[in-house]
């Protein structure tokens, strides 16, 4: 049954993967699902497809190592799971049996960032610059629980593979109206229009960056929000457009190590095309192994809740412009 | 079975095998010239009397899959692509040169590899993928044959193979070990205990059989017997192997797992084994 949402409302990740995972082995008879025991929503289709889908139990590598001989056989088989294990215990074989040859294999999963209450041993926190230094991979990452089934859906004629990082996915909130952004792989969305800077991010803490634009304009500041859920290719035009249109301050927001992530595909774009800025932060998880704690006691905790959030864009809006030439 | 006919131009292949592969490595100045030929009797059998495979048609669905989990041992598959035919001797002997498609270790540039292996303990799960979309999904009669070494066996993610593979009743599956017992620094934990590796994969739902790997008779006659393709138990075919077989000075040697041969080196290789056809053919 497909799942309906309205804007605003809160929506399970999840469960837009099982029906969306369901809807697209109606229409692709070569889409297998596989998962290292893990995912309840994954029953649907189980149940239609029985013979399309593998519960390898908890073995992260040999349930890779077999999607990529799927692919390579000219199927098209989406793994999902847990992403602390399966971006690191099985990454030789992402980056191997997968990347390497280049094959269709889609990669879905939930636990990026510190969230779950799981402690450090299930945050996947290193998993986007993981990803990101593989060859052929495309990385993504995202927060409104809508754009999920639109992501899987386009990922279904990618040629190569795909990572798709979720946060805990059991309830978020509905970010974007239907038909509201164009949302394609590769583009970045602005989620919120402004002037005095941009707040870059992705993945959960699109809704905190919403709220600290928010909060500022309260203030009389205008802030952008750009919610980039394609780190890899990153969107470049828009970067640059940015620091052009919101005078060269940027901020960078993610559940993820602070380098290593977004932050550092942007400052690698920035400093690659000599993109002039005025100011640059960063917010995200310092070099800690992060203990237990809600979602958002431990952002706080770590700096980069909504609080360090709002000083930072003000801290970059506040920063002394470099001279201009001439 | 085969004939003793039959059996002597399997050993003569072997050998053919053996020649080419140390021939690659002396070539490229590197490679793994000992660990191609433990098993160049093993393929031997393999693609004369069972691989169904056409070198020409590598897209045919229908075709069997030959997987080298043990990648190092390229310069024995690349042996074996010049014996079909697939290749000729001078890229052969390009192996690991600039700009060949013949590297170190095999890679989907050739059309005739599914996927990279050389990262030891990779090349039976993706196996028991191939197999599995042949079993449910294509409903195509194909074969899986991974190689794979006896030294990769203490990967854990062969033993998930295993497993998955066991239990799935992949009978359109088998592994053949290779047990040179040697790994690069040192014997391996089981050596030439056959029954060590026969107990544990048995155990996972596995049908085993435990061969001298040089001893053709035996070697026909154990994959002759293989179960169809249809049957529901993956077989694995245990075989004892010498490391370097065929040239004394690099049987059993470790110095040799990864050695450069010197010019002198492939002459007396080349004398040795062809002293051991002279011996046989009297």
């Amino acid at each position: 049954m497909p799942v309906t949402f309205t804007f605003g409302e809160m929506l399970s990740a999840r469960s837009v993967i099982g029906t969306t995972l369901a809807e697209l082995g109606k229409t692709h008879d070569n889409l297998w699902v596989l998962t290292p025991d893990i995912g309840a929503t994954l029953v649907e289709f189980q149940e239609t497809f029985p013979e399309r889908f593998i519960d390898v139990g908890l073995a992260e590598q040999v349930c890779v190592g077999i999607a990529a001989g799927l692919a390579y056989d000219g199927n098209i088989p989406v793994v999902s799971g847990m992403l602390p294990f399966l971006s690191m215990r099985a990454l030789e074989q992402i980056r191997t049996d997968v990347c390497y040859p280049n094959l269709p294999v889609k990669i879905i999963g939930t636990h990026g960032g510190l969230v779950g209450n799981g402690g450090s041993t299930h945050y996947a926190v290193e998993d986007l610059a993981l990803m990101c230094a593989l060859t052929n991979m495309t990385v993504t990452s995202i927060g409104d629980p809508a754009m999920v089934g639109e992501i899987l859906r386009q990922s279904m004629t990618l040629p190569g593979p795909i990572y798709i990082r979720l946060a805990v996915g059991k309830k978020d909130k509905v970010l974007y109206a239907e038909g509201e952004h164009d949302v394609r792989i590769g583009k970045g969305i602005i989620a919120r229009d402004g002037t005095d800077a941009t707040i870059f991010t992705h993945g959960t803490t699109v809704a905190q960056a919403l709220q600290a634009a928010e909060d500022l304009a309260a203030d009389g500041r205008s802030v952008r929000v750009v919610d980039m859920f394609t780190l890899k290719p990153i969107d470049e035009a828009l970067i640059a457009q940015c620091a052009d249109e919101t005078g060269g301050r940027f901020v960078v927001l993610e559940d993820h190590l602070a380098y290593g992530g977004l932050a550092t595909r942007i400052a690698d774009v920035v400093a690659d095309r000599g993109i002039r800025l005025n100011a640059f932060e960063r917010l995200g998880i310092p070099q800690v192994y992060a203990g237990f704690g809600d979602d958002e006691e431990l952002r706080d905790k770590h700096g980069y809740g909504l609080a360090a959030t709002v000083a930072a864009t003000r801290r970059v809006i506040a920063h002394p412009s470099w001279p201009s030439s001439h | 079975m085969g004939t003793d006919m039959d059996n002597a131009m399997l050993a003569e292949l072997g050998r053919q095998l053996r020649v080419d592969a140390v021939r690659a490595a002396d070539s490229a100045g590197s490679g793994h010239p000992t660990s191609s030929m433990s098993a160049a009797d093993l393929m031997a059998v393999l693609i004369t009397r069972h691989l169904r495979y056409d070198f020409t048609r590598p897209d045919d669905p229908r075709g069997d899959h030959l997987i080298f989990s043990k990648g190092h041992a390229s310069p024995l598959l690349y042996a074996i692509y010049k014996a079909v035919g697939a290749i000729d001797d001078d890229e052969l002997l390009g192996f690991r040169g600039d700009g060949s498609r013949l590297e170190g270790h095999p890679t989907p540039r050739l059309p005739w590899v599914d996927v990279a292996t050389g990262s030891l303990g990779q090349g039976l799960p993706i196996g028991a993928g191939v197999a599995t979309a042949g079993r449910r999904f294509d409903r195509l009669p194909y074969h899986v044959w991974v190689l794979c070494g006896d030294g990769e066996l203490a990967e854990g993610s062969m033993w998930e193979a295993f497993e998955y593979a066991g239990h799935e009743r992949l009978g359109n599956l088998t592994a053949i070990v290779d047990v040179n017992r040697l790994g690069q620094r040192g014997p391996t934990r089981h050596g030439w205990n056959l029954g060590a590796y026969a107990r544990r994969i048995a155990a996972f739902g596995w049908d085993v059989v435990e061969i001298d790997g040089h001893d053709m008779a035996s070697l026909v006659k154990a994959i002759d017997d293989l179960p169809a393709p249809d049957s529901d138990r993956p077989t694995v075919v245990i075989c004892e192997t010498v490391k370097g077989k065929g040239v004394d000075f690099m049987e059993r040697n470790l110095a040799w797992h990864a050695g450069s041969l010197g010019a002198e080196d492939l002459k007396r290789a080349l004398a040795a084994l062809e002293a051991s056809r002279q011996k046989e053919t009297v």
